[in-house]
């Protein structure tokens, strides 16, 4: 009955108090729209069009041949010719190409008698993930010329070995559909965990918390109570975010739209009660901030969002396997992108689930009957 | 006084933080229906001693109670019995005059026709109603209090604690709160009022005063002013009305038998020994060109009191680390 009580009348102000402070309100909806479009713009890692200068020293029929197979690729845009070696190097050096192709005067010659042509690549290797790419796809140009080359030889018609990649989930391999869902988990993080951190530190600075504690309150309830309205508030958001991923970035969510409905509410539920957890901890607003952000911070690099953690030295893989985001970033891509079914992710469902009732456990009990 | 008109009782209440006592074995008791002051300078150890008998903080040894329940082990039973007005009023700063209201209402467990009706109640006697839909923060310093004033007593409390309720607001509001609380007084409900303003302690019905975390004294004041330790034999108060007062207490501050002198406004206050000589000191004035004056005998005030107490008890604690 009291807890009933206790619960309606602090959601009720709460719900108040939220909506009639504006500028609360679009601080809690600025940040995440703003994380979500400008990582999800930003974090595009796909590589095409690398800008390439061709010195070109044959300038036959075969040597064109060579340098159109290069852009038929994707990956490389012809941006300017080059007439001689400083050249093509003061190109890459002054960052004006990423890949320069060096093709010798004796190049249709030598391939004609077989006698093994030579086309040199210089890559700018400043940047690992682009080189890596120009690496590989330059090295694979010559394999399928050369073994081209020999089949006609040869007369054979079949290779010998032939490999047939088939990349499942995310075929078009777009870096979005693997960011934008853990965005997400960042974006909603920072929101949520704010809202209620601040929500207990105000009662404490205006003064109102001692006349909660002087009434017969049910701390459940108060709690509860807390948490309510900005669990209505992030789910909404939540749900502009999810909206946002499908509209604007095209990533389409292959899996039961159920699961990502309950996987993200436990997720909203357990940052929130993190929230609290802070709050009743921190003195100040300052504090509570500091606190925030001192958890949030390691979630950007330990909760696999963007570096896999299978790779990571066992101290922050066991920093990401305590935050709550390392779970629900699984469980998006879980359910977004790869489509997995309930008993797939029922792991990392139920990690969650039992860390938001702990934390919220933890802070009805720590939240403290008395000031000192 | 029988243990059935004593509301607040504490005994030998101790608070520290860390190595600073801010509350020193104080023990002192309340009557029921009385208008209590608390008295002491910043600091010194009010609103720690205000929260403890609220329940709100832990005494570091000492017990409180309130009503004959105990503050710490039985703080259930009290919750329904105190309201509490702290310095920073307390309120909702969106919520509307009525919201405020219906908020404490709620969370002390009113019914809804019961809350509507305490509502109505409190509006038109703190006479809010003109204000009711505006919002806590669009309200001026009385008004808040007022406001702050009715959340505390939503739930008819036996015993109002008030913290500095008079702190930074004008005269007027000053005095309509003090003569609602004579009012609530009068309806039965306790007043515990801390403040520094002597003549607010002045209209109070017994007063308490603590320096340091100690109590220096407590009772009502009357009794204080008759006091031995402040009225020592052979010494006297008067009050010397006179042009140029403050040059004048120069001059009188020079003669022999002064003890003490303080100005008050166009007069100064006194206190002299049997060496002090009236006609002796109006001489000195005369030949200084202050030839308008007017003396009478007066009895000490209650800030001569405390002053005159915290002195002594400095001087014998000084003595005592010595």
């Amino acid at each position: 009955m009291r807890f009933w009580q206790t619960l309606t009348a602090v959601t009720y102000k709460e719900f108040i108090t939220v909506f009639r402070d504006r500028t609360a309100l679009f601080f809690m909806f600025f940040p995440p729209l703003v994380q979500i479009i400008a990582f999800g713009f930003a974090l595009d890692m796909d590589i095409k069009h690398m800008y390439t200068v061709v010195l070109d020293e044959d300038r036959t029929k075969d040597s064109r041949a060579v340098v159109d197979t290069f852009v038929s690729t994707g990956s490389f845009r012809v941006v300017g010719e080059a007439r001689s070696i400083e050249e093509l190097r003061e190109y890459l050096r002054a960052g004006k190409a990423r890949v320069g192709i060096q093709i010798p005067p004796d190049f249709s010659q030598r391939l004609r008698r077989g006698e093994g042509a030579q086309v040199q690549v210089l890559i700018d290797g400043s940047n690992s993930t682009p080189a890596l790419q120009a690496l590989n796809t330059s090295l694979g140009v010559g394999f399928r010329y050369s073994l081209l080359a020999l089949a006609q030889k040869s007369g054979a018609r079949e290779v010998p070995l032939e490999i047939r990649p088939q990349v499942l989930y995310n075929p078009g391999l777009r870096s979005q559909n693997f960011f934008i869902p853990g965005v997400i988990g960042l974006a909603l993080q920072i929101a949520t965990v704010f809202s209620t951190a601040l929500a207990v530190v105000r009662e404490r600075e205006r003064g109102t918390l001692e006349q909660l504690l002087i009434s017969p309150i049910s701390r459940p309830g108060l709690m509860l109570g807390k948490i309510l309205p900005y669990f209505t508030i992030s789910a909404a958001m939540s749900a502009l975010l999810f909206w946002i991923m499908r509209g604007l970035f095209d990533v389409p969510i292959a899996g039961d739209l159920w699961a990502l409905i309950a996987a993200t509410l436990v997720y909203i539920f357990t940052l929130l009660s993190l929230g609290l957890l802070i709050s009743t901890v921190a003195e100040n607003t300052m504090q509570s901030f500091q606190m925030t952000l001192a958890l949030i911070l390691p979630s950007v690099f330990f909760s696999g969002l963007i570096f896999p953690r299978e790779t990571m030295p066992w101290i922050f893989y066991a920093i990401g396997e305590v935050l709550p985001a390392t779970y629900f970033i699984d469980l998006v891509r879980a359910i977004v992108v790869r489509g997995a079914r309930w008993s797939d992710y029922a792991r990392e469902l139920s990690i969650l689930c039992g860390m938001g009732a702990f934390i919220f456990a933890v802070c009805s009990f720590r939240f403290r009957r008395t000031l000192g | 006084m029988t243990s059935e008109d004593v509301i607040v009782e504490c005994r030998e209440l101790t608070r520290r933080f860390g190595s600073v006592t801010a509350v020193d074995r104080v023990s002192f008791a309340v009557r029921r229906s009385s208008v209590f002051g608390l008295l002491g300078p910043n600091g010194s150890g009010k609103t720690t001693l205000i929260r403890m008998l609220c329940g709100v903080l832990q005494p570091t040894s000492g017990s409180a109670r309130i009503a004959g329940f105990d503050v710490v082990r039985e703080r259930e039973k009290i919750q329904g019995l105190i309201g509490y007005m702290s310095q920073q009023f307390s309120l909702y700063d969106e919520l509307t005059v009525e919201e405020n209201i219906t908020f404490y209402g709620r969370i002390h467990g009113l019914g809804r026709q019961e809350l509507k009706n305490r509502r109505e109640e409190l509006l038109a006697t703190m006479e809010l109603g003109e204000n009711r839909h505006k919002r806590a923060h669009e309200l001026s310093g009385g008004w808040r209090q007022r406001l702050a004033m009715s959340c505390a007593l939503v739930h008819h409390p036996q015993i109002l604690f008030l913290d500095e309720p008079t702190a930074g607001i004008d005269p007027v509001a000053r005095r309509a709160l003090w003569d609602m609380l004579f009012d609530l007084a009068g309806r039965g409900i306790t007043l515990f009022v801390t403040t520094h303003y002597m003549d607010e302690a002045e209209r109070c019905s017994h007063v308490a005063y603590i320096h340091g975390g100690r109590l220096v004294v407590e009772g009502e004041p009357d009794d204080l002013k008759r006091l031995p330790a402040v009225n020592l034999p052979g010494t006297r108060r008067l009050e010397v009305t006179c042009d140029h007062v403050t040059r004048a207490m120069r001059i009188i501050k020079a003669q022999p038998g002064v003890l003490s002198a303080t100005v008050f406004g166009q007069s100064m206050h006194l206190l002299v020994n049997d060496d002090f000589s009236e006609e002796e000191a109006l001489r000195k004035l005369a030949e200084a060109g202050i030839t308008e004056w007017d003396v009478r005998q007066i009895h000490p005030s209650l800030e001569d009191v405390f002053v005159e107490l915290t002195l002594t008890s400095r001087s014998q604690t000084g003595e005592r680390s010595g």
